[in-house]
């Protein structure tokens, strides 16, 4: 009996299982029946250690060739590295899904073991939302893209996979985004959850809110991983090109970012709870919207993913998921009234709830961005916008967020006093400081003048929190275990200040690198030398070499002391096609980066030459980001919240 | 204290003028090469699709191409400077962003090719 029996035999069942799960967790939550939440709950575990098993039958046929399985014919071949050809379980249509289903299946289990003190109802709720997702990507594995359908001839070798995938970003960049998108799920299972029940406690606030962050990290690492491989593969010389597969990550990370400030005030001031339902709401929508997007092929993109039978079913369960949430807030929209006096304007309050507008606003424009084709397309001519609309759209958004990031943490919670202006004196000077020194250097462009004294604003005022806690340190008496206890006793605040930082020199490595980028093209004779932005490259020679598929020119330039090789494979066997190795020289000032074009029957090459500032910046902003997420949040059972409740005004920055 | 719902809608305000101004201007016409060829030669960019013929001829080191784009029945020359992405080759699909100049080929200011997001090296047949 083939393996592929087996797997799809899993898939099935745990389809069943996750339907049964599903009907038994509403009905046992609704009637408060304790040991059949119990059984639905355990009937979800099974269901994803069905989809374990099927994943790991996957994983060994790749991994032993079984070319009987369509999906391995399809997506590797004898000679791929065995690495790649273990990636190729998630680089399919078909081996997505299942690798989507499998991080549901044990994210949702892990939330519902972690779910216990907030009570029976909610989290039998939580499961039956959280099984009925399950089943409906279950449904469309066994049903519609079943990564176990069989060839009826068992091919000798398979088809292999594209060069420009034959690389280590592969390993890295797919696995995280999905897992990202996959984990947005749980936040939204429990949301709706409480909404079903009726209630939203601290308890609740706080498990949401962890799972949210784990989305979050997941996808931010996958946003900077994705820059990351673009920038060192595809010889553009950018990073992101606002592609609608590029939007439809983004657009669910910044949902959460909002999420995860506002639901601040639902903790400390108990206000913004229906829009914090939304938010989360909105974030899980932003995914199923985005996949359905990219999996049917209906807006141009330059990424087409396979346009398949999948496109139809995710438009049927955004709809689902769009009229049951809809309807949800809804229902309850009359118990979700805020209590008390509206934020004031000039609040730690304030500054997040116009932060979330931002926010949306930012979402607006991507989205309408993204969708363009298709509504014009409704209407008559197909319309589509190039990276000018989203830069000049989004740009002013994005500054004045950046200005509420560098003032917000000095602002205190319910109002504001007279020291409002002392305590934003050293972002200010921060920022004032690099503009003159911007201006002093020539810059006249105003987005550059903006973007990079306010990041070193939001970097100053980050600076200043861990100074003064230093201070509160020092005069404690100092000593490493006070600095442990200090920080252990606020990780969430340090953890999110350090995500600030972190996005701050993102900013300026982005600004750096969009503003001040350089580029020329160039023909040299060997010997000849060219000169890009005070870099001086020598054009040394060219070497060819064969190899068993392909053939590779080799170009050697000198820069200084070091030698970059630019190079550009030829793959005969794929109709002549190419593969451009980009040589970078990678410093913290400025990447100098290289790609072949290719050889002139003189004797001469020609190449593209970019310097580009910062862009280092970026891949450290962002590790420092997640650090700053694990240093906040990892391990913490539960977040201890003190809700300001007093009407006594706290010092500046205090709580 | 302020009225929150004011702050909405001056948000939503702003955001609704940078969609309009930014897209009035940026926005662009997405054609079949039949499509293009039924219009006017015109100032204004437009993005066209279409397959690469078997024609491509490159010089100055590959920094020069001209080929030519195809789709059914119609078909448009189109001269680019600058680097193609990898995948460029006779047979595939590529966006080809620029105008139609009075001369009747397409002069591309950046050529956009579908990147196989796809494992396999073979293109999707439905």
């Amino acid at each position: 009996m083939s393996l592929a029996f087996v797997g799809a035999g899993a898939l099935l069942a745990g389809l069943v299982l996750a339907v049964f799960s599903a009907l038994l967790s509403f009905w046992a939550g609704s009637s408060d029946n304790a040991v059949m939440i119990q059984v639905g709950r355990r009937a979800f575990y099974a269901a994803a250690a069905m989809i374990l098993v099927a994943s790991a039958l996957l994983e060994t046929a790749l991994l032993t060739h079984d070319f009987s399985l369509a999906y391995v014919t399809e997506h590797s071949d004898l000679s791929t590295p065995i690495v790649l050809v273990a990636a190729a379980f998630y680089a399919g249509q078909e081996g997505s899904l299942l690798y989507w289903a499998l991080i549901l299946g044990i994210l949702g289990s892990a939330s519902l073991l972690a779910s216990s003190a907030l009570g029976l109802r909610l989290s039998a709720y939580a499961a039956g939302i959280l099984a009925t997702i399950l089943s409906f990507f279950l449904f469309v594995l066994v049903l519609v893209a079943s990564p176990f359908d069989l060839l009826q001839i068992t091919p000798p070798d398979g088809l292999g996979l594209n060069p420009v995938l034959r690389d280590g970003g592969m390993l890295i960049h797919p696995p995280v985004v999905l897992a990202g998108f996959a984990a947005f799920a749980i936040p939204f299972a429990f949301a709706s959850a409480a909404l079903l029940a009726g209630r939203s406690d601290s308890a609740w606030i706080a498990h949401t809110r962890r799972f949210a962050l784990v989305a979050w990290g997941l996808q931010s690492t996958g946003l900077v991983l994705g820059m990351w491989w673009a920038y060192h593969v595809l010889g553009w010389g950018g990073y992101w090109g606002w592609d609608p597969v590029e939007n439809v990550a983004l657009m669910p990370w910044l949902a959460t970012t909002a999420y995860l400030h506002s639901s601040q005030v639902q903790e400390r001031r108990g206000r913004l709870r229906a829009w914090n339902f939304g938010l989360v709401i909105l974030a899980f929508l932003l995914v199923v919207f985005g996949t359905f997007i990219v999996r049917s092929g209906i807006v141009p993109s330059v990424h087409t993913f396979a346009v398949s039978a999948i496109g139809p079913w995710f438009l049927g369960f955004l709809g689902a998921s769009l009229i049951f949430s809809i309807g949800l807030l809804a229902f309850r929209a009359s118990g979700l009234r805020s209590h008390g006096e509206p934020a004031p304007a000039v609040s730690r309050e304030g500054a997040f709830a116009l932060q979330n507008l931002l926010l949306i606003g930012v979402i607006a424009v991507v989205l309408w961005g993204t969708i363009l084709p298709l509504v014009s397309g409704l209407a008559g001519q197909q319309r589509v916008v190039g990276a000018s609309y989203y830069d000049r759209a989004t740009g002013p958004l994005f500054a004045v967020i950046l200005a509420l990031m560098a003032a917000g943490p000095l602002v205190p919670w319910r109002h504001a006093g007279a020291p409002l202006w002392r305590a934003l004196r050293w972002p200010a000077a921060g920022s004032l400081v690099v503009l003159v020194a911007l201006l002093g250097a020539g810059v006249r462009s105003l987005p550059a003048l903006l973007a990079v004294p306010l990041g070193v604003a939001v970097a100053s005022t980050v600076v200043h929190e861990y100074v003064r806690a230093a201070g509160r340190w020092r005069s404690a008496g100092g000593g490493a275990a006070r600095a442990m206890a200090l920080v252990a006793g606020r990780r969430r605040r340090y953890g999110a200040y350090l995500a600030h930082l972190g996005l701050a020199v993102v900013v300026v490595g982005m600004a750096a690198s969009h503003f001040w980028q350089q580029e020329k093209d160039v023909t040299l004779q060997p010997g000849q030398q060219v000169a890009v932005a005070g870099y001086t490259l020598t054009y040394v020679g060219t070497a060819h070499t064969e190899l068993a598929d392909h053939s590779e020119l080799v170009a050697a330039m000198r820069l200084g002391g070091q030698t970059l090789e630019p190079a550009r494979a030829t793959y005969a066997g794929l109709g002549g096609q190419s593969l451009t190795h980009v040589a970078i020289s990678s410093s913290p000032i400025a990447d100098v980066y290289v790609v072949l074009a290719g050889t002139n029957a003189d004797g001469s090459a020609s190449f593209r030459v970019f310097v580009n500032p910062l862009v280092s910046w970026i891949w450290a902003g962002g590790t420092i980001i997640i650090l700053g997420v694990l240093l906040g949040n990892a391990g913490v059972r539960r977040a201890v919240i003190e809700p300001v409740a007093a009407r006594v005004p706290s010092p500046v920055g205090a709580s | 204290m302020i009225r929150w719902g004011a702050v909405v809608v001056i948000v939503a305000a702003c955001v609704g003028y940078l969609v309009y101004s930014a897209s009035g201007s940026s926005s662009e016409y997405y054609l079949t090469v039949s499509e293009l060829r039924a219009r006017q030669p015109a100032s204004q960019d437009v993005r066209v699709a279409g397959v690469v013929q078997n024609d491509v001829q490159r010089s100055e080191g590959g920094l020069h191409i001209q080929f030519t784009e195809k789709d059914g029945t119609a078909s448009v020359p189109v001269d680019y400077r600058g680097t193609l992405p990898d995948i460029f080759k006779p047979g595939i699909t590529v966006v080809a962003e620029g105008r139609l100049g009075a001369d009747g080929v397409f002069h591309a200011r950046a050529v956009l090719a579908k990147c196989p997001s796809r494992f396999s090296t073979t293109p999707y047949v439905q």
